[in-house]
Order: structure tokens, then sequence, then C-alpha cells
């Protein structure tokens, strides 16, 4: 029997990797958990939280020069307010080939928590019809899971994490374990009301979210303020991070170690026995080079870099990695479609007298309602998108200046609804990821080469969504509707997924069923890296659902002495 | 031990509702909520004090505090040395030259040294386009600018507007007359 240094080792702690860490250690294993990133210990390295906008640098945004020079993509994704900018990448320090690559906006985090630090916490589940999409239409590799397989996942992922919502019953957006959602305001259950009762088949929801509306004293988590700073790091625990909920159970257990600073750059393999030898590391301070070995190794380093991971991870005398014997590693790089809104006003004279009280973390959904029941007739594109959005009272707009400005600067504009549109990218095999052969970065890892784009499908999607929205926004009796379409890059939506996709045909895919690669028997590979098809939710839930049940899966393997 | 923002959070979790002010004035002095100072001077002494003024006509003081209390001027002087590249800092200079020449022609004084009528005058015409060799766009940049500074300052947030730090609870159906103001975010 082989001597390890540790039972499992876990490679990134974001989402996927906090649930990888929490689960192999409550299952009794000794765990490593290794972040490229610096260390972020809850509420003490929450530097901004509790600061007022006086109190912030430059009043909350970066100077723009700052930003251009370190954020150029980390922008996309919040960098530039002051506010939460040091839970973002240097994008001049910590590069893809960008001069060789299609557009693409990676938004990456750099500490331990990863993205679950400043994600969006919208948690919503896979239907049955979207795990059978790629069968069924013919793009992508098939899923080989239904949902009835990942459901008691989506469960027990659920009630750990605390996500609010309502239970409405509809087939393409299953109900789950949830505490009661957050309040809808006064415009949105007029929207609500009128909407449904124009559309009957349209619904307007609440926003199913990782904000959790009731404590949880056993975690040490505490229901939301409503202060909608959750990106500065929240104290009271009350949104799911890795900081939060995954870290503390897994320290719980006395099995977990955890080194942040680490930069994983490719993993040792053994083509005689199938297996990873070891972790290769290279100290993000330092420079110091080391392998750590294990007998099982979960890559949850975040989809683009467990996939730039697999690839540098290279057959003995080759330059072809280990997890490439499908042909398809690195291929069907997605992310949603987004960048498309619509909004509406509520009508001069109606609910003028109410205002919100707390700032609320998330808002209201329009589930998908496109191609449900087969191929809508009208649509020319297949799959579908949703719809995410809320109301609001901005602040009344005076002209002038002097003591009337600062009077009407006290009041409240109309009632305003507005939406963003997140739509499902179809898997393209020619979508792909691959690394430079020459270039590198300054830890001698190969960067990023992207190739990646929307095509038909995703833009006609778009442009539908747009209508759709505006149709939705005038048969509700809203004024003054419009929409936009902004230019939309892959990466925009922070939903990049793909290049290790799930399947059950060896030659066709990357990984397993329970997400284990075909190449390499002690290898799981469970955030989105091994996304087969994208839906058009907010995909972190499947995530969690799917590394629950893949560490379940790779302990009782190695009880039977299977791996 | 629990360090001081475990013990105010837990107050607020107490209470189940915003901090109390005296609570929330705690919480704000335990980062230094002074402000701030730009890393070098832009302004000349003619130009802070032209500055100054423009700021006490744009948020005057009222029944509340205006923009100078609140230390707009220096935001603004901050923003220019240490946020904006040179060209928009160069454009804004110059703007302010224009204006005080203008007040010179016009009243045979700089701008800070008219009473408060002249000076409304002087950005009224600024305001609706009519001084020339003034760069368009120069007074709702300006205006931006006081509204920018003074809304985020702490008296904009506490004073002029209701700052709730933790406000513990979301009511979406909450009526204007019982703030009769902003909320500030």
């Amino acid at each position: 029997m082989a001597n390890y240094d540790f039972d499992a080792i876990v490679i990134g702690s974001g989402i996927s990797g906090g649930w990888a860490a929490k689960e192999l250690c409550e299952k009794g294993l000794k765990v490593l958990m290794l972040d490229r990133g610096r260390m972020v210990e809850h509420k003490k390295d929450y530097i901004t939280e509790f600061k007022g906008p006086w109190q912030l640098p430059y009043r909350g945004t970066l100077p723009p020069a700052e930003v251009a020079r370190d954020y150029f993509l980390a922008k996309w994704g919040g960098a530039a307010n002051t506010d939460r900018n040091h839970f973002y990448n240097n994008d001049r320090l910590n590069p893809f080939d960008y001069e060789g690559s299609t557009p693409f906006r990676w938004v990456r985090p750099n500490q331990v928590g990863g993205k679950s630090l400043i994600w969006g916490r919208v948690s919503l589940r896979w239907s049955p019809i979207d795990f059978e999409a790629n069968r069924k239409d013919g793009y992508g590799v098939p899923w080989p899971i239904s949902y009835d397989e990942l459901a008691p996942w989506y469960s027990y992922v659920e009630k750990f994490a605390g996500i609010a919502g309502g239970r409405e019953g509809l087939a393409q957006l299953p109900d789950g374990e949830f505490q009661p959602p957050h309040a809808m305001n006064v415009a949105e259950i007029w929207v609500k009301e009128r909407l449904e009762k124009a559309m009957p088949d349209r619904k307007l929801i609440h926003t199913r979210c990782a904000n959790m509306t009731e404590d949880k004293p056993e975690q040490g988590r505490f229901r939301c303020q409503e202060r909608n700073q959750c990106a500065r790091g929240c104290s009271f625990g009350a949104y799911f991070s890795t900081q939060s909920s995954t870290l503390p159970a897994a320290r719980k257990t006395g099995n977990l170690t955890l080194l942040s600073d680490k930069v994983v750059t490719s993993l040792d393999y053994d083509p005689r026995t199938k297996r990873i030898t070891g972790v290769r590391t290279v100290d993000a301070n330092t420079n110091e080079a080391r392998i750590y070995t294990s007998r099982i190794v979960f890559l949850c380093a975040s989809a683009m870099a467990s996939v730039q991971i697999l690839l540098n991870s290279r057959l003995p005398g080759s330059d072809r990695s280990f997890a490439n014997s499908s042909g398809t590693l690195g291929c069907y790089i997605m992310d949603h479609a987004m960048r498309t809104f619509f909004w509406g006003t509520v009508p001069e004279g109606q609910l003028d007298q109410y205002v919100e009280y707390g700032r609320r973390p998330t808002g209201v959904y329009i589930p998908k309602f496109r191609n449900l029941n087969g191929q809508d007739a009208d649509a020319d594109f297949v799959r579908g998108y949703g719809m995410q959005g809320g109301a609001s009272r901005p602040v009344a707009a005076p002209e002038g200046f002097g003591a009337s400005m600062k009077e009407g600067l006290r009041k409240y504009g109309p009632w305003t609804i507005q939406f963003n549109v997140f739509a499902e990218c179809l898997p393209y095999k020619n979508n792909t990821l691959s690394l430079h052969p020459a270039k590198t970065d300054r830890f001698g890892m190969p960067l990023i080469v992207f190739d990646v784009g929307f095509r038909h499908n995703e833009e006609r999607m778009m442009v539908d969504a747009a209508r759709q929205g505006e149709i939705m926004m005038r048969a509700a009796g809203l004024v003054d509707v419009g929409s936009r379409q902004d230019e939309h890059v892959p990466g925009d939506a922070i939903h990049e997924m793909g290049g290790a996709c799930m399947g059950d045909d060896p030659k066709a895919s990357v990984v397993n069923r329970w997400s284990q690669a075909h190449d390499a028997d002690n290898l799981f590979v469970t955030d989105g890296s091994h996304m087969s098809s994208t839906n058009c939710v907010n995909p972190s839930l499947t995530f969690m659902a799917l590394t629950a049940r893949a560490a379940d899966h790779a302990v009782k393997l190695a009880r039977e002495h299977v791996i | 031990m629990p360090d001081r923002r475990d013990l105010l959070a837990g107050a607020a979790l107490f209470f189940g509702t915003s901090l109390a002010p005296p609570l929330a004035k705690a919480l704000s002095q335990a980062d230094n909520p002074a402000g701030f100072t730009a890393s070098h001077a832009v302004f000349n002494d003619g130009q802070r004090a032209l500055v100054t003024a423009i700021c006490d006509r744009i948020v005057p003081a009222t029944d509340t505090p205006g923009a100078v209390a609140a230390g707009v001027p220096a935001f603004i002087e901050m923003m220019l040395t240490d946020w904006y590249s040179g060209g928009d800092r160069m454009d804004f200079l110059a703007g302010l030259t224009e204006l005080d020449g203008f007040a010179m022609r016009g009243y045979g004084k700089v701008f800070a040294a008219l009473p408060a009528q002249q000076q409304d005058s002087v950005l009224t015409t600024a305001m609706h386009g009519m001084m020339q060799g003034l760069a368009s766009g120069f007074f709702d940049h300006c205006r931006q600018m006081v509204v920018l500074g003074y809304y985020s300052s702490e008296i904009g947030c506490r004073q002029e507007r209701v700052y709730l730090p933790v406000p513990g609870r979301y009511d979406g159906a909450y009526l204007y007359s019982q703030v009769g103001r902003v909320f500030s975010s």
C-alpha cells in the first residue's frame, strides 16, 4: 500500500472545493485543501464590512487607470468597486493569452473561498428536461444522469446551505428544501398579479437564493440582515460561502489541512495503474515547488482553471494530457449568454406612498417558458432562457442646483422594474480552451488560449427574450417599456462551464456519471468544467449537489478498495 | 475574545433591527471616518476658494448641513488628484478658470468674492450653456461631483439621508411618510 501525505487532496476552495472538503472530512478522510489565492478568514478578513460610503477608498470606485491596468476583466464582475476589489484576480499578474484568444471575460477570484464570497447566490435546480436536452436535440455530450438521480443531493445541499425560496410546483424549475422567500415589494406584487393574469403561462416568482431568512444556530449562522453588501463578506454568515459554511464544517472534524497561496500546476499520473500519484504545486509567494500525494484527488479549481491543470498534466514523454484519451478535454467551453435587458415603469400615481425599507439582496425571477413541451412553433432556436430582475424606486432626478435641488433629492421617482436575461449556451465542440505552446505565467504554467464564441442559437434567443420581455411588461400594464441588447462576450455571466464534460462514453467525454475521470480512477472533477450543458439557470447549486454526490461515491469506492 | 465588530453585529442581532444610533456611531469610529486628504495639492488657494464657493451654492446648508460642512471641496480635490487622469483633471481646472474669468468680467470680482445671488446667476449661465469659452458639460460635471461627494459623505448619508448600516429586515411596502427622506445606500 502506498504511503500518502493525505487521504484526499481537494484542489480549489470555492463552492465545489469547499463542499468536497466538508464531505470528505466528515466521512473521516484526512484532507488537504489547496487554493492558489491568499487566506481569507471568516469575519476577520472582511475588511470593508460595516463601512459607510464615506469610509470606502474613493467613496466606492477605483480610479479608472488602475482598473485599466489591473482589473480590465475582473471589472465585469464588480472589481472596480472598492468595497470588494480585494476579492478579485489581478489580470495583469495572472493573465491568459490575451493576444491569441477570442474575446473572453474570465472573471476570477484570488483567495480562499473563491467565488463563493462574491457570487450572486441565485440557487435554482435543474429540471428533468434540462438533463435530457443534449440527448434530445443532439448538441453536446448526452448527460448520463437524470434529474431523479440528482434530486436527493439537491435536497441534501439545500438543507445545509440554506436556500430561501417559494414553492411553485413548476415542472421546469423543481421546488427544493426552502426557507421562506425574501418578500416581494409592492411593485413586484403589482406586476406579478397583472402579468400572470394577462399571460397565464408566465410566472413571476421569488428568486431562490442562498441568503437565509431563518437562523442556522447549529452552524453559527444568522438570517439575512438585508444590507445587500454580500460581496464584502458577511459576518452574520447569512449567505452560503466556503468561509461561512463548508470550511467551518470541515475544520470541525479535525481532518482538514488548508493551505493558501499554493498554485497547482499539474497532476502526476501513472499510466500503468491509471492513477494520479501526486499534485504539483508552486508557492505563490516563494515560488517553492512541492508535490503532495493522496489516495483521492478532487479537482475543483474553477471550470477554466481545472481544464488548464488537466491539459498541463501530460503523459510521460508526451505533450498529450493523460485525461484526454477522448480528445474532448478543453472542448465544449460554455457560458450563459446575457446582457439583454428589459424594463418598465409603474404608471404615475400608483404605489406612490410606498418605498423600500432595507436593502434586499435578491429579487424576482421569470422562469424559462420557451420550448418547454417540445419545440415552440414560433421559436427559431432550441432550449430557453430565464429572467432575473427586481423592482425599486430610484431617487428622483431634479434639475438645477441649490436648496430646491437638495429638497428634490429627498423624494423618490416612480417604481421601475427591470430584468436581465440568462440564456442557455449550447455545447459546441469547437468552442475550446487550449494551452499556449510557449507562453507561460509567473509560475511556469502555460497560458490559456480561448477560442470561444456565441452563435446563432444564442443570438436568436436574446432577440426573442428582448421581444418577449417587452410584451410581458406591456401586458402587465407598465409604461415606458424598453429593452436593450449590449454586446455579450463569453465569460460575462461568470457562469463559465465545460471543458471536461460528463458522459458515459469514455471516447466522447472526460468524466463518468460519478464525476470520476475516465482516465484516472482516483480523480474526481466536480466543478463547472464537468458540466455537459449549461441549462439557463445559475449553476452553483448544481455544482454543490454533484460534488456531494461524487464525494459520497469516492469514499464508497475507497472503502471497497476499488480506488 | 470576540472582536469589536462581532459585539456590534451581535447587538444588532439581539435587537433584531437596525443598530441604535450610539452603536452605529461607535461602529463608524472603529474605522477612521475622518475622511481623506489628497496625496498632493492640485488647487492653488484661489481655486480652492472657488471650488468651496461652488459647493456651497450647489448643495447649500438648509435644515441640514451643506456640501462645505460635509467636506466636499476636499473630496473633489482628492478625486482630481488621485482618481482622475491628466486630461480630465486639466479640463476641470480649465473650466474653473473660465468660470472665474466670467465672474470677473461680469461683476468685477472672482466668483468666491461675489454675493450668493450673483454666484447663482453665474452658475445659472453656466448651466444653460450660455458662458462663452466654457466647455459644454462642465457645469453638469461639477454638479455631479458635488452631488456624489455630498451624498456619499457622512453628513450626506447620516443627516441629509437616512443611513441603515444593518437594516435587519426588509419591508417592500414601507410608507414614505414614515421616513420623509431617502434611505442612503
